[in-house]
């Protein structure tokens, strides 16, 4: 391998890492409902696009400039956030910890669904914003777009951490994901707590579907699933309950995902962060940073 | 202050509380005390709302309060400790106080102060109750990295914290020594100074003949005593129901 090569290799992992911003915050997401409620909410990705699908609608109706997608993007995640709790989890007796796999599981192809027939299946351009700009570093060239994207993504990160770890309002969610009962015995409402965090989660949802459109510079029905097993795999690999961990394992598969991409090509490129994902399963099924348990 | 009327837990078919009456008056230390499944948990579990009742009625300042979800009561006003110790440990000492006030008065504070800052007279509260219990220097220390004895006095500091008027101490004194012991004898002490009202549920005798005015004895799920330590002590029945007859032998 020459020179040049290796160029393009590091490249398009650093390409990839940046882009695994949006798939640390759908790990986040998937993490910290998992986290209060103990629950996997398999809607949560196609609840993002449709967000990001929301936001387009809107815009086309405002006139406001392309920036606001995002902002647009973070109320709807945030009203369907609070209206998948409401679908799939408010009515559905959580004893059963099928009932809501497959609640969740009904919403994702409902919310599909309506993408599909409300846009006839046709993708939708996505206003990629930055995408002109190209800051050349050295032998490489970082995309406007995706450092956007990035920097977005980074941005919410941060106000997250600070409101789940510096305020009362975050330390309850935390409260109830260690001691759901002890909590409510503190005076802490589960019930407000659940509704919080999928509001929450689904604001930062919707700003990963709109990162996630602004990357690829479209969006369509057809990314749902994909984003659906990528989260999934990230919340696994962080460590299921461990914000930190879906962090790091974002920008891990993101930047891994394009070094097989380069290497094996797009059409082997799943395959190996499948395996990755087994590997972790058999030899380190905590992930980065397991969870201790503990809970009752 | 505490009223409760015929109340009954069934489970399946055991009675774990089986029509019981039981006032707690205002300012009093009430002492519960029992075989082990007589039923002493399960009545604390009824009052504060973690199991639905079967029959009976929870009176509360003249409301009855059965149907509340657990922390509804606890904004009234009635908080607890836990036998096994239920702290959160990923967060601090401080934050694990901090979480737990949540009295209709301190909810009552502007919504941005309580939710991301906590208001000054809020941080007071809580550096007094860590002092109180002699956990000041531990404030920043993650709450599951505390000695076992710590762990005891930080539950005991986050009941606190809501500013109940009836406290349930469930067990406090369990895996204590000596020494602890008479520092706990002594905070409830002083909490009943403060005007806190205590239901003491406890194995250790000592402790509860001490501190408590009234002491109540539950058996098989039934209320079979009541009044104060010396009559109790006296009391044929719970010596039998302690140390069995000669016939159930």
């Amino acid at each position: 391998m020459d020179l040049l090569d290796l160029i393009d290799a590091v490249q398009s992992v650093a390409d990839g890492v940046l882009f695994g911003a949006t798939y640390a915050l759908l790990g986040i997401g998937f993490t910290l409902i998992f986290g209060v409620m103990h629950k996997l909410n398999l809607s949560y990705a196609a609840a993002s696009i449709g967000a990001a699908y929301a936001s387009l609608l809107i815009l086309a109706g405002i006139e406001a400039p392309a920036i606001f997608v995002f902002l647009m993007a973070a109320v709807a995640g945030g009203v369907i956030g609070g209206l998948v709790y409401l679908i799939a989890f408010k009515f559905i007796p959580l004893a059963n910890p099928l009932a809501t796999l497959m609640s969740t599981v009904g919403l994702l192809l409902l919310i599909d669904e309506i993408i599909v027939h409300s846009t006839a299946g046709v993708p939708l351009n996505y206003p990629a914003l930055f995408s002109d700009v190209i800051i050349p570093m050295g032998p490489f060239n970082l995309r406007g777009d995706l450092i956007f994207v990035f920097a977005l993504g980074c941005v919410c990160m941060v106000v997250l951490l600070l409101l789940l770890y510096r305020t009362k309002l975050g330390l309850a969610t935390r409260a109830v994901s260690q001691q759901p009962i002890a909590s409510e015995l503190c005076g802490i409402s589960i019930t407000h707590v659940n509704v919080l965090t999928f509001v929450l989660t689904g604001v930062v949802g919707g700003i990963a579907g709109a990162m996630t459109g602004a990357a690829i510079g479209m969006l369509s029905p057809l990314l749902s699933l994909p984003l659906t097993v990528k989260g999934l795999i990230v919340t696994v690999i962080g460590g299921l309950g461990s914000i930190p961990g879906a962090i790091i394992a974002g920008l891990v598969v993101g930047g891994l995902e394009n070094f097989f991409q380069f290497f094996r090509g797009v059409s082997e490129r799943d395959l190996y962060i499948m395996l990755l994902l087994f590997a972790f399963l058999i030899f380190r099924p905590g992930g980065i940073f397991p969870t201790t348990a503990g809970r009752d | 202050m505490l009223d409760l009327q015929a109340v009954s837990k069934h489970f399946g078919g055991v009675r774990a509380v089986d029509g019981v009456d039981l006032t707690v008056a205002r300012g009093q230390i009430l002492g519960l005390i029992g075989p082990n499944g007589s039923g002493k948990s399960t009545i604390v579990n009824l009052i504060c709302g973690l199991f639905p009742l079967t029959s009976g009625r929870i009176v509360y300042n003249g409301a009855d309060i059965a149907d509340l979800p657990p922390h509804a009561r606890v904004t009234m006003g009635i908080a607890r400790t836990f036998q096994n110790i239920r702290l959160f440990g990923q967060l601090t000492v401080w934050q694990n106080l901090w979480v737990a006030q949540n009295s209709s008065e301190q909810r009552k504070q502007n919504f941005l102060k309580r939710w991301l800052g906590g208001s000054r007279s809020a941080r007071e509260e809580i550096d007094r109750t860590l002092e109180f219990f002699d956990l000041a220097h531990k404030r920043d220390e993650l709450a599951g990295n505390l000695a076992f004895g710590e762990q005891r006095r930080l539950e005991f500091a986050r009941a606190l914290s809501a500013k109940p008027a009836l406290l349930l101490l469930d067990e406090p004194a369990a895996g204590m020594n000596a020494e602890e012991i008479d520092q706990l004898d002594g905070r409830i002490r002083r909490m009943r100074q403060d005007g806190i009202t205590v239901l003491l549920i406890e194995h250790h005798v000592e402790l509860v003949m001490s501190v408590a005015d009234r002491i109540a004895v539950l058996n098989f799920g039934q209320k079979i005593a009541e009044g104060t330590p010396a009559a109790v002590q006296a009391n044929p029945v719970v010596r039998e129901a302690y140390l069995g007859t000669a016939a159930a032998a």
